[in-house]
């Protein structure tokens, strides 16, 4: 038996319930709908991005999905300065806002007020807001525009984040709205969350993508934040459900990629989860996000690792060779066939 | 994708990868030896000025003073395929030229001689496109020729009746309009009828005339000049049977020459082609092919216009290649005559005024498009083997022309579909992809039945033409749309001047309500096109009087029975064909008036104006903000944006369609500027879309990229579906799409599927061309040296895709090495 976790901390933004009579509609908190994405999930599909996440990966690539509420980030190059513009700071009454050489470089989070007014008077997209509350309404008219994009590549809609089973109730919804138009569903997902959201989406959820970060509870912790025994869990139950699966393993230079991990991994895809695996992904580490960090004035934890890309990539290449001796049908990056 | 299979094969599977974007130093790519060594020795010449043309033209006319021009016209084309020298080129399996060596440009000074006379002694030194004369003696016979055709030539009755209005909106003047090709040059844009000239031959035309000439009814009051037209016909189509004659003999003489028993034995081969074809129909696939090569290089030797094209290739040529292969021809050796046809068609090379070179570079006659694909006249899918080995061809030569055109329908084979995307993913430009239900819809708004318009094809860039039936005169002006906007803003005034060049219809001082704006809009490009429609009109009956051509309207069955000259209407189907730049321009301009002067009163119209009068300095809150996402823009899907260009495409295309011509038929307008919109923008003040002086406008139907930010920023399938917001067939002289993809987002048997599927329904939606750039990671380092030109390069980056350019750079360098490890 996998140990249970820790109580998640995070504040669940939406909520469903009747007051005073009034349906109070369901809403999610959007930080991105990235349209034509074609890595996650078969063919041409729409990706909505679920803000917050109760892990904090030290190779995250969005490190702005991470904290569940509506975020401002600063972008300081597109800032136009003080002595031009001076926007923002006539409509914060907080003092938040932190100029350096006449731009705007960080909003203190400790004081800022969450008024959003910087954003909203910013001229030149140097303060971006990372969140949007969205009805399932808003999101399906994202959804539909490409239709005929999805119908005819086989794609849709895929739910990402962040950690979307944070917002379970909403994606539900989404789906539920979506298998009701004929829109394929696809969700990604850590699985760090109870089962029972899970059980919600299975009935409108056309294929999960999850992966597998490390194998040993420890070390899992040491750069995610949290054990990995819910998360395998959960993907044991998920591969005795029959749903189409898609796994991956982000390789993380000297975090993931020995081989003993290796080997444990493809154990675990095969005994545990029975080999229900349509493919497997090996995601190779980038240097990515780093604007994001800086723009939410987080310190990129990997900044200082040096990679040789081209012998780090032959060595993904080998890691998928022996995934592939095992009969796992793997590939390096995030296609599903040669 | 789709659900229809062909069972058509060229010699490669249908989905035989070429490559993945472009390739610096790349391998050979055809198969041919031959083929490989024809296009390096092309590429590797320079570009010469021939005059041999020139000289020759001048006896001619010289020599027969007081003819009627209709005779001057024959005697001189008869004159300069007698004597001009003619060339057989090593490995070459065709021949024929346009009375110059390849990559020679000859003179016209029928059309104009006033800018040779000023530029001849520059010509060498221009920035681009670059000519030089082979001696200064050669350059100083050419001035001194060209004097002598002062005042006789196409452009001084053009100059000598256009009235001020005219001009001033002219290239002459302040270019809102830009009519230099036919003011200086032939008009050409059009495809002869390939298929009759097969079928029936040189001698099977000048029989036909012959007969049309005798029963001409010698009381009518038109006698004279249809006689003059059968009589210099005749001359023009004899003259051609004995420029094959003359290059038949000339294949025998080189190849009594050669020791090379293989080459002896091409080049009889050769000679008897060059034969068979003099007046006779070609009996086998070469010498179509043959035939083809001659008769479309002496269009261009009669008549100096460019994009003259080849129409349905797959279509009309297919007999021949099914007679071969029925007779143990192989397919292979077929396309390897493609080839060489493909490498010879770039031959052709004109010289051009430097202003109409800045408006389209490039020394190739250029348009040169060849179409393949689409439905036959009943509607059916009419891919057939040839559709596959054009492409392939294509491929494997990889170069400027032809300009490919594949035809899409919601039939098109699944086959065709790939092979497509697969040239497309080679990343060298073509082909470019034509809807047919649109298409054919223009075609019909032109008063074409549907069985007809199923026959269209591409001619230069993207405007659709009924092969020899429309004298279309596509490509006949550039409209700087957004010169016109800046008459709506500033009441008929350019930016900080006092003259009145356009009338008073208010400024954005003035207007009360967004209504009253778009009234001025509609108003100033009323007056704006009847500028240009009257002048036009002027310049189409300049060619009519001065430079009729006798020897193309022999190819059209309609002026070959009616006794007319194509520049007197002889064509079935008549038109002019105007484009518009800058379209999108104007739309975000619309758009940022409407949201924040009128919906969200933000500023007011005054501060706007001074904002661009001030070319944006000191007004860096504002330029900021309108070029910043908190601005609705055109392209990302978003009607409030789109609904603006929508307006702006109803208003040009509503005030061109239809006009009358001198010809019959009636102004067809388009929506494209090929690389028109640079040079435009260079000349236009600042724009309160967020654009500064001399920054390119919106190219074709495109959005906006300025300096401050690239205006489009939600990806491929809102652009698309932004585009088809417009009904494309009220365009029917073209629209034009450009879309870049990085490699990285086709790579692989599912970024081809990707790519197919993206097409599919971009057409679905309506939309009538469109056309890719698939980029490298050479693309991406020059990218990163020259950031201003690369600005809306999407690149995949893991779970989201970005502008590469707004990217760190780090992340840049590790994006290129991961694109090259993919190799």
């Amino acid at each position: 038996m996998y140990m249970k976790v820790r109580e998640e901390k995070v504040i669940i933004v939406h909520v469903a319930q009747k007051m005073n009579g009034v349906f109070m509609e369901i809403k999610g908190n959007v930080f991105n709908i990235q349209r034509f994405t074609i890595h996650d999930g078969p063919g041409v599909r729409t990706e909505f991005f679920l803000k917050g996440c109760p892990l904090s990966c030290v190779w995250c690539s969005n490190p702005e999905s991470q904290k569940p509420n509506i975020e401002l980030g600063v972008y300081k190059k597109k800032c136009i300065g003080l002595k031009k513009c001076g926007a923002c700071t006539e409509v914060c009454t907080s003092g938040a806002l932190n100029f350096y050489r006449n731009k705007l470089v960080f909003i203190n989070y400790d004081v800022c007020k969450n008024c959003h007014k910087c954003y909203e008077e910013c001229p030149s997209d140097a303060i971006k807001m990372w969140g949007k509350m969205m009805s399932v309404e808003e999101c399906m008219k994202a959804a539909r525009a490409d239709r005929g994009y999805y119908e005819r590549s086989g794609g849709g809609i895929t739910v990402s984040g962040g950690e979307p089973l944070l917002q379970a109730d909403f994606v539900k919804e989404l789906f539920a709205q979506c298998k009701e138009e004929g829109i394929d569903t696809c969700f990604e997902s850590t699985f760090f969350g109870d089962w029972a959201k899970v059980e919600k989406l299975l009935p409108y959820t056309d294929l999960f993508i999850s992966d597998i970060k490390h194998m040993d509870s420890e070390i899992h912790k040491k750069y995610t934040g949290v054990g990995n025994e819910l998360i395998l869990e959960n993907l044991i139950k998920l591969s005795e459900t029959g749903k189409p699966i898609i796994m991956r393993i982000p390789v993380i230079p000297n975090v993931n990629d020995d081989e003993v991990n290796i080997e444990k991994t493809a154990d675990f895809l095969l005994n545990e989860m029975h080999g229900n695996v349509r493919t497997l992904q090996l995601l190779s580490y980038m240097r990515l996000g780093e604007e994001k960090y800086a723009s939410i004035n987080k310190e990129y934890a990997m900044a200082d690792l040096k990679l040789n890309r081209k012998s780090f990539q032959k060595h993904v290449e080998k890691i998928a060779e022996y995934f592939n001796s095992r009969g796992i049908h793997t590939l390096v990056g995030t296609k599903e066939k040669e | 994708m789709s659900k229809f299979h062909t069972t058509a094969a060229g010699t490669e599977p249908f989905d035989h990868v070429y490559c993945l974007g472009y390739q610096v130093n790349h391998e050979d790519w055809s198969p041919y030896p031959r083929v490989n060594r024809l296009r390096q020795t092309f590429l590797d010449g320079k570009y010469w000025i021939d005059i041999e043309r020139l000289r020759l033209v001048t006896e001619a006319y010289k020599a027969h003073p007081t003819e009627p021009r209709k005779l001057q016209v024959a005697y001189a084309f008869e004159h300069v395929l007698k004597n001009c020298t003619l060339y057989i080129y090593d490995d070459d399996l065709l021949v024929g030229e346009i009375a110059a060596p390849k990559k020679a440009a000859p003179i016209y000074p029928e059309f104009s001689v006033d800018w040779i006379l000023k530029e001849a002694t520059t010509f060498a030194k221009r920035e681009h496109d670059e000519f030089y004369f082979r001696s200064d003696e050669e350059m100083n016979e050419a001035i001194e020729l060209c004097k002598w055709w002062k005042g006789k030539t196409v452009a001084d009755r053009i100059e000598g009746r256009l009235d001020w209005d005219q001009i001033k909106g002219s290239e002459a003047g302040a270019k809102i309009f830009q009519t230099n090709l036919y003011h200086y040059a032939g008009t050409g844009h059009l495809v002869i009828d390939y298929a009759k000239l097969m079928a029936v031959g040189y001698n099977g035309l000048i029989e036909e005339a012959e007969k049309n000439l005798v029963s001409l009814d010698k009381l009518a009051v038109d006698f004279g000049d249809k006689r003059d037209f059968y009589q210099a016909m005749i001359i023009e189509l004899k003259a051609a049977v004995a420029y094959c004659e003359r290059y038949a003999e000339l294949c025998r003489e080189k190849a009594n020459e050669t020791k090379d028993a293989t080459r002896k034995d091409e080049l009889l081969q050769m000679a008897e082609n060059c034969h068979q074809i003099a007046g006779g129909t070609p009996q086998t696939f070469w010498q179509a092919m043959q035939l083809c090569q001659i008769a479309t290089s002496l269009l261009e030797v009669e008549g100096n216009g460019h994009s003259i094209s080849y129409g349905r290739m797959d279509q009309w040529l297919y007999p021949y290649y099914k007679k071969d292969l029925d007779r143990g021809v192989s397919k292979e050796e077929m396309l390897e005559i493609i080839e060489v046809m493909y490498v010879k068609m770039n031959n052709p090379t004109k010289l051009k005024d430097w202003g109409s070179t800045a408006v389209r570079n490039g020394r190739g006659f250029g348009g040169e498009s060849l179409t393949v694909g689409g439905v036959d006249k009943d509607g059916n899918d009419a891919t057939n083997d040839l559709t596959m080995l054009l492409l392939e061809g294509s491929a494997h030569t990889r170069m400027m022309v032809p300009w490919m055109a594949v035809r899409m329908h919601s039939k098109t084979p699944y086959e065709l579909q790939v092979k497509t995307i697969e040239c497309i993913r080679a990343g060298y430009g073509h082909p470019k992809i034509f809807n047919d239900n649109s298409a054919i819809k223009a075609m019909m708004t032109k008063g074409m039945p549907i069985e007809e318009a199923r026959d269209y094809c591409v001619v230069g860039c993207v405007e659709p033409d009924l092969p020899g039936k429309e004298y279309g005169w596509h490509d006949a002006a550039y409209v700087n749309t957004v010169k016109m906007m800046e008459m709506v803003i500033n009441g008929g005034k350019f930016l900080g001047t006092d003259e009145q060049i356009g009338p008073n219809t208010g400024d954005l001082t003035t207007y009360k309500t967004f209504d009253e704006v778009l009234e001025s809009v509609d108003k100033q490009f009323e007056y704006w096109t009847t500028q240009m429609i009257s002048s036009l009109n002027i310049i189409d009956s300049a060619h009519r009087e001065r430079k009729p051509l006798p020897y193309l309207s022999s190819f059209y069955q309609n002026a070959m029975d009616t006794g007319r000259d194509l520049t007197e209407g002889g064509a079935k189907y008549n038109g002019i064909g105007p484009q518009a730049a800058g379209l999108g321009t104007c739309a975000d301009i619309l758009t940022t008036i409407k949201q924040l002067v009128f919906d969200e009163k933000k500023v007011t119209g005054e501060e706007l104006l001074q904002a661009v009068t001030d070319n944006w300095e000191g007004h860096e809150k504002l330029y900021a903000l309108v070029n910043s996402s908190k601005v609705h823009h055109y392209g990302n899907d978003d009607d409030y944006a789109d609904e603006m260009f929508k307006f702006m495409f109803d208003c040009y295309t509503g005030h061109v369609k239809g006009h009358p011509t001198q010809r019959g038929g009636q102004f067809n307008p388009g929506v494209y500027s090929v690389n028109a919109n640079v040079a435009m923008g260079l000349g236009t003040n600042a724009t309160i879309d967020g654009r500064k002086y001399g920054e390119a406008i919106s190219d074709n139907m495109g959005p906006v990229h300025t300096d401050g930010g690239s205006h489009d920023i939600a990806g491929p399938t809102a652009l698309a579906n932004s585009i088809a917001k417009v009904d494309h067939s009220k365009a029917s002289n073209g629209t034009l799409l450009n879309v870049k993809f990085p490699q990285e987002a086709v790579a692989g048997v599912e970024g081809r599927d990707n790519l197919v599927n993206f097409v599919e329904e971009y057409i679905n939606k309506g939309a009538m061309h469109v056309q890719f750039n698939v980029m490298s990671s050479a693309t991406m380092r020059a990218a990163q040296k020259h950031p201003e030109n690369y600005k809306d390069m999407l690149v995949r980056v893991a779970g989201y895709s970005a502008y590469f350019v707004e990217l760190g750079k780090p992340l840049q360098k590790d994006l290129i090495q991961r694109t090259e490890l993919h190799f």
